[in-house]
């Protein structure tokens, strides 16, 4: 037994939804960029997160929220071209930024084979992680220097799946990169 | 003796190549989570949970909440028109706590707010006075004498005993002896989408209930009693769930987004953010678990004493299943002549433990295979030969003295893997700099399907001919992940003929579906095959019959093929969806009851049917740092015919690192009744470079006149993972692993120590 606490206990709310930020205040200033091809602009909070920006405000669910601290990978989307969680990216980062979500990918030609591979490999379960992957993945098999399949696999921690234990990740990296060179 | 003679391999299982039907929509980002259900006009829920861990509540000031523009409703225990508990088979989790908190996050009080912003202020506003009460944070503790009760009936929710030879006699034949008391924390299901989802009115009174879930005829039950309706105004939806682990089995937020939606006559959206997930959600049950066990000169296991304590935390959910599955696989497949096991489970402030995959059997397996190695080692017997001679026979009785269904699985799955290079060849080793020294290690382990004898286990499914021509095998149950949609359409093919496209799985929807009980326990497949085995027949007959009246043919010269009724040289006659038009109403549909199949042996709680699974783990531990490497797994699963063999090599692949996880790196054991980590940046869980390269080989044999069918896979290989690791480690250093995880300081002692002693 350890020592009570004390009496006469203040009230402490404890936060719900920290990735769903405030919803705009009229007052709000306005953010627009570009979200997957097209032009996008809209009244937010400069702290408003960016994934709070595509799943509430525009109705894009696409990234998941799994942590709202950066660790699961489950709401990776590309700004510019780079790999971001979009749970850490912030309203006042986005002005004439590009986004792109797994739902921009829908028909771009460098997704499907990564689909098809992480689908053929056994790589889906629940499939919570699956669209983050999705993203990340296409990013590191589209780079000009592809990466062997261990540096591949080295960039893809980031991504947590507590269903797979990840083996058809690691069969999904030997489809889609080349083995290391030899030392 | 005979060699299993059906194996399917790493590569055969892999070469299925088969498709998965809910891949391309998950992998684009919108296979219908619940949780995605986003409309607008919705209100946003958000709970106010006990920031303490035990504590009377003197008084709940809801009015300047309640009086925030844009707050749309604020509930307590008070508003609550029918039943304010809830439980399986104690009913002792409230929906609202409105006496007593028991736990961190215990709910007191929620809104229904425009938005999110307005609902966290409106939960500012709540003004709760507690009076402490004193923490109970320690199992033990709470059963000592003078402990402050946690509810009515004391501290102790439940005990048992098993115990059966003449101890002594068996004790005097003893000539090696292992002792030692292990420890296993909670552990967390870190399923990646947090509890959530919505609750919208339909107009008519009652409501649309959209939450992840196990069993959404249960809830429906449950969510009713609470509202004091007649179930059939709610309608419940627990499919598709973005994992699970069994830490969504039981209701979690369910009812409170249902009062809110009820209060406020509007939609209601709840979604957890993961720091409140981790506080509202149960864990693995933390367990102590001493044991004794002794064998004879010749190596023959003769006396086993064991005693479980177990941490429930605050509330029961599944804690006295867990404790009984905890007591019945204590002994593992092996046979003693003299067992005596004890159990005890705790209520404490420690959190809510619950369901986990591997049930109640992870944490003493761990300690008995320890035991079961330790006690070969102490003997100098190779640890195969030593647990192949050990074996129960396999028409045995069950670990409690019950019938079970006759099983060879942990003869054959051992055989399978002391057959294997990783066994036959080195078992330890270093590398050339010193650092990493690595040891292969064997586990065996037999695990229980379905629930123990009094549980749930009868089950209801629906085979029905649908209006568009699709054939319809409806479940309760729903898909967590598992691949059960695939395992599904893999059996239809088998059993009714039919190409894949014919065959519509449709799961979870109390609208839709019939009440299959939970999908739990590893159970699901067993009992989709027996419905398809069973009622198959029926079924062809009663499809090739209302076809030989519309084609005006004999019924004898047709057959069920791909796309529809085909005649005997397989040219398609009548096409399902021309069948379904021309039957129309009289479209057949076959209610499939399944009556339970459990021991006639009246044990409580004592299952039936077994499954086994057999492992060798080769794993390096760093002499720098004490981390462990898992670098590489054999599973050797024998669970009967592979259903869905994609669907078995990821069961396999992923509840063997929720294992591995277990076994190095998680440990959310309270402190002063609070997890150390309330995300996934302090609570580690394996990532892509910690998971080991998995080979698995399935031995689908069966003994003769098994009416049982395939073994579910969902569970067992976190159940064999640990052990596995933990002999590992003994092998490559000579530890004996008593706690989980195996953490760095122990194994930087253990070298410490040794370097000492040289």
């Amino acid at each position: 037994m350890t020592a009570a606490a004390p009496a006469a206990l203040p009230a402490t709310a404890i936060t719900a939804a920290p990735t769903i930020a405030p919803a705009c205040a009229p007052s709000a200033p306005t953010v627009a960029f570009t979200l997957n091809g097209r032009p996008v602009a809209l009244a937010a909070p400069p702290d408003r997160r960016l994934l709070a920006l595509l799943r509430e405000d525009l109705g894009l669910v696409g990234a998941k929220p799994g942590c709202g601290v950066g660790r699961c990978g489950a709401c990776m989307v590309w700004l510019d071209d780079e790999p971001v969680n979009a749970c850490l990216v912030m309203a006042w980062q986005l002005d004439g930024r590009r986004v792109t979500t797994v739902e921009g990918l829908a028909d771009d030609p460098r997704a499907a084979p990564v689909r098809e591979a992480l689908a053929r490999h056994g790589a889906v379960q629940c499939g919570y992680c699956s669209a983050g992957l999705v993203v990340g993945l296409t990013w590191l098999h589209g780079q000009a220097d592809v990466p062997d399949r261990d540096a591949a696999a080295a960039q893809l921690c980031g991504h947590l799946c507590r269903c797979t234990g990840y083996g058809g990740l690691q069969r999904t990296l030997d489809a889609l990169f080349a083995p290391p060179a030899p030392a | 003796m005979h060699d299993p003679v059906d194996l399917l391999t790493h590569d055969a299982l892999l070469r299925t190549a088969e498709p998965r039907p809910d891949a391309d929509a998950k992998l684009r980002g919108d296979p219908g989570y619940l949780t995605d259900r986003l409309r607008p006009g919705q209100l946003h829920g958000a709970i106010l949970g006990s920031p303490w861990p035990h504590a009377r509540i003197l008084a709940i000031d809801t009015r300047a909440a309640a009086a925030l523009p844009g707050v749309a409703a604020v509930v307590t225990a008070a508003d609550i028109p029918g039943q304010a508990r809830y439980g399986l088979r104690v009913v002792d989790r409230p929906v609202l706590c409105h006496a007593v908190v028991r736990c961190v996050g215990d709910p007191v009080a929620a809104v229904a707010a425009e938005t999110p912003e307005l609902a966290q202020r409106a939960l500012a506003l709540i003004d709760v006075r507690y009076e402490a009460l004193p923490l109970v944070d320690d199992a033990e503790a709470a059963l000592a004498p003078g402990a402050a009760p946690l509810h009515p009936g004391g501290n102790l929710l439940h005990q048992g005993h098993h115990a059966r030879g003449d101890a002594a006699a068996a004790a005097a034949a003893c000539v090696h002896w292992v002792e030692a008391e292990y420890f296993s924390p909670m552990q967390m299901h870190a399923f990646l989408e947090t509890e959530g989802g919505v609750v919208e009115p339909d107009g008519q009174g009652g409501f649309w209930i959209g939450f992840g879930g196990h069993n959404p005829e249960r809830d429906r039950q449950v969510l009713a009693a609470m509202l004091a309706l007649p179930p059939e105004r709610l309608r419940v939806v627990g499919t598709p769930v973005g994992g699970s682990f069994g830490g969504k089995d039981e209701l979690t937020v369910q009812p409170i987004a249902l009062l809110l939606a009820w209060k406020a006559g509007r939609a209601v959206r709840l979604h957890l953010a993961r720091p409140q997930s981790v506080d509202l959600g149960v864990k693995r049950h933390a367990m102590r678990v001493r044991m004794r066990s002794g064998c004879d000169a010749s190596g023959r296991l003769r006396c086993h004493t064991v005693d479980i304590l177990a941490d429930t935390g605050a509330y029961a959910t599944h804690g006295p299943e867990v404790l009984d599955a905890a007591i019945e696989h204590a002994a593992g497949p092996y046979a003693w002549d003299a067992l005596a096991v004890d159990g005890r489970l705790a209520y404490t402030n420690n959190g809510i433990a619950g369901a986990m995959r591997g049930f109640g059997a992870v944490q003493v397996q761990f300690a008995l295979e320890r035991q079961i190695d330790a006690l070969a080692r102490a003997g100098g017997w190779d640890p195969a030969d030593f647990r192949r001679r050990n074996l129960l026979p396999p028409d045995a009785p069950g670990p409690l003295g019950q019938v079970v269904a006759p099983f060879d699985g942990p003869r054959q799955a051992l055989a399978v893997a002391a057959a294997h290079p990783l066994w036959r060849g080195p078992r330890r080793g270093v590398d050339a700099a010193g650092r990493w020294r690595w040891g292969v290690g064997l586990a065996l382990i037999h695990r229980s399907d379905g629930f123990g004898r009094g549980g749930p286990n009868a089950s209801r499914l629906v085979l029905a001919l649908a209006a568009d021509g699709r054939i319809e095998l409806r479940a309760g149950f729903t898909e967590l992940g598992q691949n059960l949609l695939g395992t599904m359409l893999c059996l239809m093919q088998r059993w009714l003929g039919c190409a894949a496209a014919d065959a519509r799985p449709v799961l979870g929807d109390s609208a839709l579906t019939p009440d299959s009980g939970p999908v739990a326990a590893s159970r699901a497949t067993t009992l989709v095959h027996r419905a398809l085995a069973e009622h198959a027949g029926p079924w062809r007959d009663a499809v090739l019959q209302a076809a030989a009246i519309q084609l005006n043919v004999d019924a004898a010269t047709l057959r069920l093929g791909p796309g529809g009724v085909c005649d005997a040289d397989g040219r398609l006659r009548l096409a399902y969806a021309a069948l379904a038009a021309a039957l129309g109403e009289a479209r057949p549909v076959h209610t499939i009851d399944l009556p339970p199949e459990q021991t006639p042996s009246e044990v409580d709680a004592a299952h039936y049917v077994f499954g086994a699974c057999a492992a060798l783990a080769r794993v390096a531990v760093d002499g720098w740092t004490g981390a462990l490497r898992v670098e590489q797994l054999l599973l050797v699963p024998a669970l009967g015919p592979v259903a869905s063999p994609m669907g078995l090599l990821g069961q396999m692949e992923g509840g063997a690192l929720i294992g591995q996880g277990l076994a190095t790196t998680e440990d959310l054991s309270p402190r002063g009744g609070r997890y150390p980590a309330r995300n996934l940046d302090g609570y580690l869980i394996p990532t892509l470079a910690d998971a080991p390269r998995c080979e698995v080989v399935a031995v689908q044999d069966l003994p003769a006149g098994d009416r049982v069918g395939p073994r579910g896979a969902g569970e067992i290989s976190v159940n064999i993972a640990v052990p596995a690791i933990a002999n590992a480690v003994a092998e490559a250093i000579g530890l004996a692993a008593t706690r989980l995880p195996i953490a760095p300081d122990t194994v930087l002692d253990h070298l410490e120590a040794l370097e000492r002693s040289t």
